[in-house]
């Protein structure tokens, strides 16, 4: 803890010359933070809506939240799994902790997602069925899903870089998770002795979470989110314990 | 004799790529084996060897970017401030000269008051005038050269790692840079220089040692290592 206060202005720094270069090298800049989700969500919408016959306001925000939750999960663990490699040359010339790396692409990450999100939120609650005191549970939330995309991301970084075969293991398994995770369709279009398996993935859990508070005014579902907190938990302490045994010894066992 | 910054100790260290594993490998996987070494306070250390001795292995391991498999490497205190001369580390393309002064100083484990306080002597000594504030994608390659060397410069470490004296852009500029690296030769600071070239270890150095396939040939007075080390080649 005491290192990641030492490491706050690295953080800090590095984060913020990842959102400007990012903004810098496209015309439309942060824009994009908002457009990008948006886009996904017509095409899914456009499909859904010709599936499934549900329309309106609450569809779009339904698949909206889903969208969003699902590129803050997927996209800041992706961009771990190449943070180390594609910053090799600083690890060979300083000692940094090499955590650092994928805390600063989560920073960017998270970023986009909060200015795409508060957006989202602000539509939702306009258009929707305005503000209620359920929001309150959306720290909650918003935490347990850092936590978990940390977790996950510790993990990941360190062994895409020994492995990098998993590399293309974990990109179709984010490819199978996008499907099944509930990010076009709600648990209600889930067979009943389906559900069980429905909700043991974390990201469900979560994106419904999001659905239950914002769009149903419902407090989320503590025993399912119980659930997602010891799994963040685990690939919490899981990527303590891997990031600190290889820290000093990635650069012996890779030739990157 | 001045105290002992960082001592190593039987200190061994062995790579191994993910493929070339177990009885298969054919050269030994061992880049360092059986080093005793102290690195004194104030001193300046030159180690001479061939391409693939392990002297870069050993600045790897001195910088603390790496660990031993065997033996052990002890420092005077912990977090003492040990730099790998490098340039432009960390640099993005997208923030200024300064920008990026102050984010390759955090990387070289300075603070960002310790980064704005020099950026004035980095301006200076770049020579970008101007153009410090400019974002460096905009820089040539002397430019961003100067720029690292600057920066370096400014990062003060307690043992500082120099793999070769290399000079950067263009002819005024090389011999003012490399002026500086001597300068760091006269002042009080720790310094560990890896060569190739002898002769420049004879010249600077105060105690130089000759590495040989990871292990330690000679050590002692420079002009007498380098002898021995010249008269093998």
């Amino acid at each position: 803890m005491s290192d990641l206060l030492r490491y706050k202005d690295i953080i800090f720094y590095r984060t913020l010359a990842g959102l400007k270069s990012e903004a810098r090298r496209n015309h439309l800049g942060y824009l994009w933070f908002v457009l990008e989700p948006l886009l996904s969500t017509g095409v899914l919408y456009f499909a859904m809506s010709h599936l499934t016959g549900q329309r309106g306001a609450v569809a779009v925000f339904t698949i909206l939240l889903g969208m969003l939750v699902w590129q803050w999960f997927e996209g800041s663990v992706m961009l771990s799994a190449d943070s180390l490699t594609n910053k090799f040359h600083i690890h060979q010339q300083v000692p940094l902790p090499k955590y650092l790396f994928p805390l600063v692409d989560i920073g960017t990450n998270t970023i986009r997602f909060a200015f795409a999100f508060s957006i989202v939120l602000a539509a939702c609650l306009f258009f929707g069925s305005g503000p209620s005191l359920t929001l309150l549970w959306l720290p909650l939330v918003l935490g347990l899903q850092l936590a978990l995309i940390t977790g996950l991301s510790l993990v990941v970084s360190i062994s895409v870089t020994l492995l990098p075969d998993l590399r293309v293991l974990l990109q179709s398994g984010f490819r199978m998770l996008f499907f099944v995770s509930g990010i076009f369709f709600t648990a209600e279009r889930v067979p009943a002795h389906l559900l069980p398996y429905f909700h043991a993935n974390p990201v469900t859990v979560l994106i419904e979470s999001y659905r239950a508070i914002i769009l149903n005014h419902r407090a989320p579902d503590l025993a399912l989110l119980g659930q997602t907190a010891l799994t963040a938990t685990a690939f919490l302490v899981l990527g303590a314990f891997i990031q600190t045994y290889f820290d000093k010894r990635l650069l012996k066992l890779t030739n990157v | 004799m001045s105290e002992a910054l960082i001592q190593l100790e039987n200190t061994g260290v062995y790579y191994r790529s993910g493929r070339a594993r177990g009885p298969a490998g054919i050269a030994s996987p061992w880049a360092l084996r059986g080093l005793n070494l102290q690195i004194r306070r104030g001193e300046k250390l030159g180690i001479v060897g061939r391409n693939g001795c392990g002297k870069s292995t050993l600045l790897r391991l001195l910088a603390g970017i790496i660990s031993p498999d065997e033996g052990s490497v002890r420092y005077a205190r912990p977090g003492l401030h040990v730099q790998l001369l490098a340039l432009g580390v960390g640099f993005e393309g997208h923030l200024s000269g300064a920008e990026n002064a102050i984010l390759s100083g955090l990387f070289m484990g300075k603070s960002r008051r310790h980064m704005e306080s020099r950026l004035r002597e980095i301006q200076d000594f770049s020579e970008l005038g101007d153009a410090f504030h400019l974002p460096v994608n905009t820089f040539s390659s002397g430019m961003n050269a100067r720029l690292g060397f600057s920066i370096a410069l400014q990062t003060d470490p307690e043992v500082f790692l120099i793999d070769e004296i290399l000079g950067v852009g263009d002819h005024a500029f090389l011999i003012k840079s490399q002026a500086a690296i001597r300068e760091k030769f006269k002042s009080d600071t720790t310094v560990v220089l890896i060569s190739h070239d002898a002769r420049v270890i004879g010249d600077i150095c105060s105690r130089a040692v000759w590495m040989n396939r990871g292990t330690i040939l000679a050590e002692g007075d420079p002009a007498d290592v380098c002898r021995s080390y010249e008269s093998k080649r």
